[in-house]
């Protein structure tokens, strides 16, 4: 079966600073897959080589088999909710999402239905300069699901969660994933992303694991976090704390 | 394809920017045919202007909505820029050169629509203006080329904002960049170096409106100029648009 995703040596340098470094890894093909890394390991970067938003040093990223640009229909089978793509400049979310499906050729019907999903529905018609965190993730993720996906590519979407928004987002990334779609997702909260996926990529400018949880974990006898400071060693310089 | 230059569509006319911006220029404008009016109320019993010549005057006094117009599709660009969506955009929009080209109808769409309500006021202005007093507009084939001057270079603007949005990408720069090269750049260069000055897009819109700026090109070579720099703002645009990391 093709890989859903597949990212050969892949290498992002901007001037002299190295943000991704020969990292190769493959997403199979129903699997919620969490990359894993430090702020500024290369995560952002790496997902967003592999949208063709920036254009890789070295390597190659390909989406489906194609780079994104080439992949027929791209938009309708891979959703995307990125940190740092901010609203159209429509006042509400509703205008905002009804300017997404008119681009992708949708209906304000689908717009409903995403809405509703998310659990934005009641909230819709707010200003989008009035939502919460936790509304505006709502929000990225319905933008994501417009046109219904195969694949869905999520950057940091557990950020600014509460408790109860943590849950909800968990449980309905499984029931994408229960649908039988593709979800990629980065974060840097392990305890969320041991609960949610089913393989691990960690990135460390460099790739230091990629593979299923339960391998890292070894079933379930080490915890995540250990594993994941196994590999990506001791912060550069140690956060202080008040 | 329909679909993307009707999303490009509503982004440009959501928000309050668009009207905000009419409306500013409208204000400009009359104040301007206030202005020249006023002037020509002392020069007309002196018979050192004409009723042929207000009338055009009063008309032309509308090109202002060239900047605005400019302003409006420039806004629409940056602002996705700066907010990240043009990312969204080009993820959505089937690629980036799908996506430059409804940018760019959608502006050039906005640019008709500026002109056609440009274009309105323009021609009623001599009539309100004139409206009570001993004096009647005088409609010559003149001022009919230069309401068509106006409307030309509105349109223009639309794409010449759009296209400086495109390249510079950042807002607060892009609209100093316009608003220097309108008011300082273009004006200072034709009056100290005439010959280059007037190859400028600014004085080449003059020629076309007829503002009746000494040095400025013929009409005809001034069209050829506004095409060449469109062409060039269009090229880099291309080229940066589709070769530069997104934000």
């Amino acid at each position: 079966m093709t890989d859903v995703v597949d990212i050969e040596g892949l290498t992002k340098r901007y001037g002299e600073v190295t943000a991704v470094e020969d990292v190769s890894f493959q997403v199979r093909p129903g699997r919620v897959v969490g990359l894993l890394g430090r702020n500024g390991a290369g995560k952002t970067t790496t997902l967003r080589m592999l949208l063709g938003l920036a254009r890789p040093t070295a390597g190659r990223a390909t989406v489906f088999g194609h780079p994104y640009a080439q992949l027929p229909r791209a938009a309708h089978r891979v959703g995307v909710g990125m940190d740092g793509i901010g609203p159209s400049n429509a006042a509400t979310g509703r205008g905002d999402l009804n300017i997404w499906a008119r681009t992708l050729g949708l209906g304000r019907s689908r717009v409903e239905q995403v809405l509703e999903r998310v659990g934005l529905a009641d909230d819709a018609h707010r200003k989008l300069r009035g939502f919460s965190t936790g509304m505006r993730q709502r929000h990225a993720l319905a933008t994501a699901l417009l046109a219904d996906p195969e694949l869905l590519i999520l950057d940091e979407p557990a950020n600014g969660l509460d408790p109860d928004g943590i849950r909800w987002l968990r449980r309905f990334l499984r029931s994408l994933a229960d649908e039988g779609r593709t979800v990629l997702l980065s974060s840097h909260l392990l305890a969320e992303v041991e609960q949610t996926a089913d393989d691990i990529v960690i990135l460390q400018r460099t790739l230091r694991y990629s593979g299923t949880v339960a391998d890292l974990t070894r079933n379930g006898t080490v915890s995540l976090e250990s594993s994941f400071f196994e590999l990506v060693g001791p912060a550069a310089k140690e956060p202080s704390h008040a | 394809m329909r679909d993307l230059v009707a999303a490009e569509w509503r982004k440009i006319w959501t928000g309050r920017a668009w009207w905000a911006l009419g409306l500013s220029a409208a204000l400009l404008c009359v104040l301007a045919d206030a202005g020249y009016l006023t002037q020509a109320l002392d020069q007309l019993p002196k018979g050192t202007t004409t009723e042929a010549d207000l009338t055009s005057t009063l008309v032309q006094g509308w090109f202002m909505v060239e900047l605005v117009a400019a302003l409006a599709t420039m806004l629409a660009v940056t602002r996705e820029f700066s907010t990240g969506a043009i990312c969204r955009t080009a993820l959505l929009g089937g690629g980036r050169g799908r996506v430059l080209t409804a940018k760019l109808v959608a502006a050039a769409g906005t640019g008709v629509v500026y002109a056609l309500a440009a274009g309105a006021a323009a021609a009623a202005s001599p009539w309100l203006f004139l409206a009570g007093r001993a004096w009647h507009p005088q409609w010559t084939m003149t001022t009919t080329w230069t309401l068509l001057g106006v409307m030309l270079v509105i349109l223009v603007g639309a794409l010449w904002g759009s296209l400086l949005g495109i390249v510079i990408r950042q807002q607060v720069v892009a609209i100093v960049v316009l608003l220097l090269s309108t008011w300082l750049v273009s004006e200072g260069l034709l009056r100290l170096a005439p010959k280059i000055g007037r190859f400028t897009i600014d004085e080449a819109m003059a020629a076309v409106y007829r503002s009746g700026n000494d040095g400025v090109l013929p009409i005809p070579w001034a069209l050829v100029v506004l095409a060449a720099w469109i062409a060039v703002a269009g090229v880099a645009g291309r080229t940066l648009f589709l070769r530069r990391d997104l934000p």
